[in-house]
């Protein structure tokens, strides 16, 4: 589980990077990025959540998202990412088999 | 008539969030709502991102110029020692958030002088 807080921009996303990466390393068959306290996010931690997910997909993990802030969720919308990741609305949902 | 507010930043990665806190302001004291307040804020820290690319000197200049009913905002920057260049135009994901969340938004980059402004409209009536 990756928690994140805050406003994820140009500035923060290479330590989400660090921290997905570091998730992933783990090889655990889930990888939750918790959303849920993101504030803000923008094209730059989208690729970084982007990039992860291609990771995880290729050793064959699942990663899923939580988010339940309706204007992050409108940002995945606009871009076209509620089609590309499973994105859960609480932590208990996004661990669930 | 218009009202003009000027920003000047260094390109670093840390200083963007102060465009993102001129936009809401500006926004704010323009009467835009909340959500149309939030919409500007990305909308502007796509417009610099793409301005700046992968530069890691030089100088952006950002106006936000406040009309009756609209926000224009334009930036251009001045690239360090070394890093002058074409620009680039914003990239598929930048490009999707500006097409939904302002009304008009570009980028030139011919002269070697890379310029990206924006438009807002308000949506509601000032009482």
């Amino acid at each position: 589980m990756v928690s994140v807080a805050g406003e994820v921009d140009v500035a923060t996303a290479p330590a989400l990077q660090t921290r997905l990466d570091e998730a992933i390393d783990r090889a655990s068959p889930l990888v939750v990025a918790d959303l849920s306290k993101v504030t803000f996010i923008d094209s730059t931690a989208l690729g970084v959540l982007i990039g992860a997910r291609e990771r995880c997909a290729g050793a064959g993990m699942t990663m899923r998202l939580v988010v339940a802030e309706p204007r992050i969720l409108k940002i995945f919308d606009i871009t076209g990412l509620t089609e590309l990741f499973d994105i859960r609305s609480t932590r208990a949902e996004a661990v669930q088999p | 008539m218009s009202d003009v507010v000027e920003l000047t930043l260094p390109v670093k990665a840390d200083l963007v969030v102060l465009a993102r806190l001129t936009a809401a302001t500006v926004a704010s004291r323009a009467n835009f709502d909340i959500e149309e307040i939030e919409d500007l804020r990305l909308a502007v820290d796509e417009l610099c991102v793409s301005l700046v690319g992968d530069r890691s000197d030089g100088r952006m200049f950002l106006r936000f110029i406040r009309d009756d009913d609209q926000i224009e905002v334009e930036g251009t920057l001045q690239s360090g020692p070394g890093e002058s260049g074409p620009g680039s135009a914003p990239g598929g994901l930048s490009e999707r958030i500006l097409d939904a969340l302002v009304d008009d938004h570009g980028f030139d980059g011919q002269d070697g002088t890379p310029r990206a402004w924006l438009r807002k409209r308000r949506a509601r009536q000032q009482a």
